[in-house]
């Protein structure tokens, strides 16, 4: 392995110190001189159609400056991708409870809401669909656009994965399971609220505050829905405070609100969401059913999978034709198979709606598939570890998809890490002398488990669409350099990534190296900041560019010290010749401007093609995967069902390690969030109303709740990557929930098919039948 | 304007500094840190006492400052984020986040600093488990705790050397 200066070293966070000093200004922190403060009239139902909307009561309440509806956007402000099927505020119809319908500008947070309920908005309710399993019936409400192609308007997406004919083997095999699993929807839960903040231009453009994750593709969105050419449109992200998937849509929606009454007021116009707005509003991690069949040998050889899901999309489609895709590739598990099916159908409803949330389909199918495939382990009588090593995918095999792999693929040293770092084998059998079905009356008995969970996550955004990043990279007059990149750093740590990369190509020290914030004035577009993409994509533009620059500098070092490239050394910054009297960096820089030469460089890189055949079920679905495995311990109350998780390990695949300790930081957090998805976080629909509105129903984990854990990266690097990486922000909690669940079953002999496992369900195997009506939520009672 | 109506004049010692503020009596301690003083480093993550992102430190006591009225700091001496870093540089505690990289979004963060330096004045030597125990009404999203843990217990260790 080469040996690097900076990559995989210690590094300090490019955005440690203002944060540590309270002085990171996130949106809700910025104030302007005149600024309005905005908030949306939102609908109380969940399905209804706008039989009257009519603001100007508003207009006339002290300290309201503006107020507009869809009539004030370009085609009702219609946007969306893939489907373009949700507007900026609510057009003719509401389809679920918190939808935007008009937005209210004015000089405090009291007259907005003043004028927002002085709006006449009369809506007249219809059905809605609240169970998803409903969705496609003849006579269900139609909650989705209008399908010309004669699909049934609730139906959003069909994504299959084709190989040979699972249930014929299935039906012959000796050892078989059929289960059903269940997810409901997960809140990303941000500790910064949405929030959104529009400055007018005297060009008659626009400059938006948005803690985006992909400021490129609400800039697009902005222009097309205010109808301005794109040089009017600035985007600008400000530090986010957390976002794992959730800051798309939402804050694009909220954008285009503050963007438009900015214009219309002429003054800067701020929109911060409560904690209640976020929850009801946003969108969530999509729920889904879903129904495995497996096949088996009798000597634990895996035969078929069969995988049928149903999700969730809720109201609008956001992005879940992409979730339910990347759901299909991932749904069987890493595994090898004769023949494998999978089919899962996305479909609309009037739950609230889903988007992209960490993960995205592979944390949904992950949860059940692996829970199946330890209890197939069972079945055979394997000890689950060895039964995933003898199936798992090896270098060399053929993914079920039809692709082979060639490179980088770590599932069974992770497996084995795991296996030694977690003592599982003594553990396992220790805690296995009660691994028989318990008895439900016992008080104060704690049992423990250990259970596994095995993980591969494609890398970046794969056939779902072209996969580019550009980066820049100039010297400034003082010497300092700057460099931007599209991708967008949102507590990931992207921005340390990039600087590390730069330093390194370049030989100088990180510390002269400053990353810009995204802007798409300056930036150039690099394709959406998701699917944990930004380490491969943005740190290839960026070592391109770097590599660019230091071309030029390279050139003007062997002039200025009269010998050719190659006899150029480098000692820390300095370059050195044959005469071996070090130069300093900065005579190499001043020598190049003297020269004339351009002391600035783009770097653009492409993913390899790969293609995926929808109607085959058939491809590449991704150029590079992350493995992993994880083991969960847990201690379980049988008397009250309270689950402990006390010890956890991890070990990832993920290619190279750049900024270990955002490589860290980015595993413990996932975990984190995957204990909570096991366990504790639960949103819950009543006929389209959300009950849980803020922390004290939505539960997350603290940190009484997480245990210390246990990480190692295993690198079996990429050739496509930058120094080999691929990624690690996604994958990080995928394998958590099932790793938990699998030693829940090894605790107390009892599965919990159903997220989360809290304690009704791990005591009693079911849902305590709740008495009394649904909660409405409450709309409009918070100021934030 | 209307809102000089019931206005009331708090007197506080904010971050060692003589402070007077007028206020509303609903408004929250929160509120006025925010908007009227400037002090942005006091985040809003929750509202009603969930999250800790608001922590601040009011004689001596560690509070969500989104659950107390600005009236009721008259008269009292409090600490935020900002009020961490002395003459001499940054608190202890915040060097060890930055060494520990116990942050990311960094939106909790100075809630945790704040809690977590009400624990150490109390208790210097603080066990895991009590560090575990005392943040667990700070929230965070990002970490996983482990690096924030970490963190304090480095500092607390720095802090006693
Ligand atoms: S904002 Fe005060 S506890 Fe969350
Ligand atoms: S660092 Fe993001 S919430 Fe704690």
């Amino acid at each position: 392995m080469p040996e690097y200066q900076y990559i995989g070293k210690p590094a300090r966070r490019v955005d440690a110190l203002e944060k540590v000093l309270g002085t990171a200004k996130y949106i809700a922190d910025r104030k302007l001189p005149g600024m309005l403060h905005a908030r949306c009239l939102r609908s109380e139902v969940p399905h209804a159609r706008i039989v009257k909307l009519d603001v100007t009561p508003a207009l006339a309440v002290p300290g309201v400056r503006g107020v507009i509806t869809s009539e004030d956007f370009f085609e009702h402000g219609l946007y969306g991708f893939p489907v373009k099927d949700k507007y900026m505020l609510a057009y003719q119809k509401v389809r679920y409870v918190g939808e935007a319908i008009a937005a209210v500008a004015a000089d405090t947070p009291e007259a907005a809401l003043a004028g927002v309920q002085a709006i006449i908005c009369e809506l007249e309710p219809l059905p809605g669909v609240f169970d998803m399993e409903h969705a496609l019936d003849a006579d269900a409400p139609q909650v989705g656009p209008d399908r010309p192609d004669g699909e049934h308007p609730n139906f959003l997406d069909k994504l299959i994965v084709r190989k040979g004919d699972p249930l014929a083997v299935w039906e012959q095999s000796p050892i078989k399971l059929e289960e059903r699993y269940t997810v409901g929807p997960q809140e990303h839960a941000y500790i910064e609220p949405e929030g959104v903040l529009a400055v007018p231009t005297p060009e008659g453009g626009v400059v938006v505050y948005a803690p985006n994750q992909s400021p490129f593709i609400n800039h697009g969105n902005l222009a097309l829905v205010l109808n301005l050419p794109h040089n009017l449109v600035r985007v600008i992200q400000p530090p986010v405070g957390g976002s794992f998937g959730g800051k798309d849509d939402i804050i694009y929606e909220s954008s285009a609100q503050v963007a438009r009454l900015a214009l219309i007021t002429g003054k800067p116009v701020r929109m911060v969401f409560s904690r209640e707005e976020s929850l009801i509003v946003s969108y969530k991690r999509d729920a889904m059913r879903m129904h495995i069949w497996l096949a088996a040998d009798p000597d634990g050889t895996l035969r078929a999978c069969k995988f049928d899901g149903l999700l969730d999309s809720g109201a609008y489609a956001s992005e879940s034709s992409f979730t339910a895709w990347r759901a299909s590739i991932h749904a069987m598990g890493a595994y090898r198979y004769d023949a494998c099916h999978v089919d899962i159908t996305a479909v609309y409803t009037n739950n609230g709606y889903c988007g992209a949330f960490r993960g995205f389909g592979n944390t949904e199918v992950c949860m059940a598939i692996e829970q199946a495939i330890d209890e197939m382990a069972y079945k055979v009588g394997m000890d689950p570890i060895d039964f995933r090593l003898k199936n798992c995918l090896r270098l060399g095999d053929e993914t079920v998809h039809g692709q082979r792999l060639t490179e980088s693929v770590g599932l069974a040293e992770c497996l084995m890490a795991v296996r030694r770092l977690s003592d599982w084998d003594r553990k396992r059998a220790e805690y296995t002398r009660r691994d028989v079905a318990c008895n439900v009356s016992t008080t104060n008995d704690i049992r423990r488990g250990i259970g596994v969970a095995a993980l591969y996550h494609g890398t970046s955004l794969g056939a779902e669409g072209q996969d580019y990043a550009n980066a820049t990279i100039a010297i400034e007059q003082d010497n300092s350099i700057d460099i931007t990149s599209g991708l967008t750093d949102y507590g990931t740590g992207s921005r340390t990534v990039f600087t590390l990369i730069a330093a390194e190509e370049l030989g100088v020290r990180p510390e002269r190296i400053h990353m810009q914030r995204p802007d798409t004035d300056t930036a150039i577009e690099s394709g959406p900041t998701v699917a944990s993409r930004s380490t491969m994509l943005g740190g290839n533009a960026m070592r391109i560019a770097a590599m660019n620059l230091r071309q030029t500098l390279d050139y003007a070092a062997a002039d200025l010290l009269g010998c050719e490239l190659h006899q150029l050394i480098r000692h820390g910054e300095a370059y050195v010749g044959p005469a071996e009297e070090p130069v300093p960096w900065e005579r190499v820089v001043a020598h190049a401007r003297e020269m004339g030469l351009a002391l600035s460089a783009h770097g653009k890189w492409t993913a390899p093609r790969i293609n995926w055949d929808h109607h085959a079920g058939r491809g590449t679905p991704y150029m590079a995967y992350h493995f992993a495995a994880q083991v969960a311990e847990v201690e379980v109350d049988m008397g009250t069902g309270n689950v402990q998780v006390i010890g956890f390990w991890a070990a990832h695949d993920l290619g190279k390690m750049i900024f270990p300790q955002g490589a860290y930081g980015q595993l413990y957090g996932g975990i984190a969030q995957g204990l909570g998805y096991a366990l504790m976080e639960q949103i819950t629909f009543v006929n389209g109303y959300i009950q849980e509105t803020n922390f004290e129903s939505y539960l997350i984990p603290t940190a009484v709740d997480v245990p210390e854990i246990v990480g190692t990266f295993i690198e079996a690097p990429f050739s496509h990557g930058p120094y080999g990486a691929k990624n690690i922000a996604e994958p990080a909690m995928v394998p958590t929930a099932p790793a938990i669940l699998n030693a829940i079953y090894h605790a107390t002999g009892r599965r919990v098919r159903d997220l989360p496992a809290n304690l009704e369900r791990v005591l009693l195997g079911h849902d305590l039948a709740k008495g009394g009506s649904p909660r409405a939520c409450k709309l409009g009672l918070h100021i934030a | 304007m209307i809102a000089h109506k019931n206005q009331t004049l708090v007197r506080a010692r904010i971050n060692g500094e003589e402070v007077a503020f007028f206020c509303e009596p609903r408004q929250t301690l929160l509120e006025v840190l925010r908007d009227t003083l400037g002090l942005t480093g006091v985040k809003e993550g929750c509202g009603n006492g969930n999250c800790g992102a608001c922590n601040v430190i009011m004689d001596g006591v560690l509070v969500n400052s989104c659950l107390v009225l600005a009236v009721e700091a008259e008269g009292r001496s409090i600490t935020t984020v900002e009020g961490l870093a002395g003459p001499d540089g940054l608190h202890p505690l915040q060097q060890s986040f930055l060494e520990h990289a116990a942050l990311q979004c960094g939106v909790c963060t100075p809630g945790f600093l704040v809690a977590a330096k009400a624990l150490l004045d109390h208790n210097p030597h603080p066990t895991e488990h009590e560090v575990r125990y005392w943040l667990a009404g700070n929230l965070c999203r990002c970490t996983g705790y482990d690096k924030i843990v970490r963190a304090v217990l480095d500092a607390a260790e720095k802090m006693t050397a």
